[in-house]
């Protein structure tokens, strides 16, 4: 099947937040979802962009049932590694089930590391959940490493109130 | 000692910095795998497009160090993208140098942090601790962080250089 994978426009941001949903329904995490288009739009298209996202879209004449053409995705944006330098953390993959098996993971991948090539990135991160045993071989065929399991590292997080309370804690 | 001053970062301080990355590499038992310099340093933060914000602590001269150091401990941060809540800021190192614990120079560049955070519509502050450094998980959780990796299941992820350019090469 042919497809093609583009830098995402701001009028892709509606298919961006479908698709960013139908992910979160996968993970198990769809009422964290707080975010809509409006916002992806704003945050990705102004002078200072949060994020960098690419498409993945295929003919007309493969749309899928619901008539849609962007069938997949990847959301990255650069981070600092104070031991490595300039690093890339792709924060969403996804591609609708439908479409899998055509190789567009791996080319929504390939572009995210080309970029991070091109921008002097020493390494790509990303977080994958550990009931999540697709994904998790697909990225270790890659040649991924889990840091968690290897070297301890835990996602830790001030969130909501938690960070009001410390943004208000007394000297 | 009570008086010390936080301040942004400057270009000057990148000598300062790279020293404290790695008395913190050394801590957690990973200083071998600095290879970052003060030019990188220099060129990342302070150039066209700065990859992370430095925040430093500073103490007048008559509490130097025992080599003659000022600048006792750095957070370094920048800002992230959850396709989900938006904007994040993501502390990627905080280190206050041994003999400066305890005078409250860790909580105040914490709340000056949420305090970014928050101003700048964060939604969030995210990082990382290892699995064994019970201290800091414990002056985190203590002020009220959530352990994302333990609650949530997410496993933290490396591709390295070798492996992102098979993979940009890839069709």
């Amino acid at each position: 099947m042919k497809f093609t994978i583009c830098p995402a426009k701001p009028e892709d941001c509606k298919d961006i937040e479908r698709m960013i949903m139908e992910l979160a329904v996968y993970e198990k995490m769809p009422d964290q979802v707080k975010i809509s288009h409006k916002e992806l739009e704003r945050d990705g298209f102004g002078p200072n962009p949060f994020y960098q996202c690419v498409v993945a879209e295929v003919p007309e004449e493969h749309m899928s049932k619901d008539g849609h053409t962007k069938v997949g995705y990847a959301l990255f944006f650069y981070t600092y590694s104070t031991w490595k330098g300039r690093t890339v953390f792709m924060e969403d993959l996804y591609v609708m089930p439908e479409y899998r098996g055509k190789g567009i993971g791996k080319a929504l991948m390939a572009t995210v590391a080309k970029v991070a090539k091109e921008q002097h990135c020493v390494r790509l991160q990303f977080s994958v959940l550990d009931w999540n045993k697709p994904s998790l071989d697909f990225y270790l065929a890659k040649g991924a490493e889990d840091l968690t399991a290897k070297e301890g590292w835990h996602f830790l997080r001030f969130h909501g109130i938690a960070l009001d309370n410390l943004a208000q804690e007394a000297p | 000692m009570d008086k010390f001053i936080l301040r942004r970062a400057e270009p000057k301080d990148v000598s300062d910095i790279l020293r404290l990355i790695k008395e913190l590499a050394n801590f957690e038992k990973m200083e071998d795998q600095v290879i970052l310099t003060e030019k990188d340093l220099l060129e990342d933060g302070f150039g066209d497009h700065p990859f992370y914000h430095c925040m430093v602590a500073e103490v007048p001269k008559q509490h130097q160090s025992a080599d003659g150091h000022v600048i006792v401990g750095f957070a370094m941060y920048y800002f992230t993208y959850d396709p989900w809540i938006g904007k994040l800021l993501y502390l990627e190192d905080f280190y206050v140098m041994k003999e400066y614990r305890g005078f409250g120079i860790g909580s105040e560049i914490l709340k000056k942090l949420s305090e970014t955070a928050v101003r700048t519509r964060c939604s969030s502050m995210h990082f990382i601790v290892a699995e064994w450094n019970k201290p800091s998980i414990d002056f985190y959780k203590r002020r009220g962080a959530a352990d994302l990796s333990l609650e949530e299941g997410w496993r933290l992820f490396k591709i390295d250089k070798q492996n992102l350019l098979k993979m940009s090469s890839e069709e």
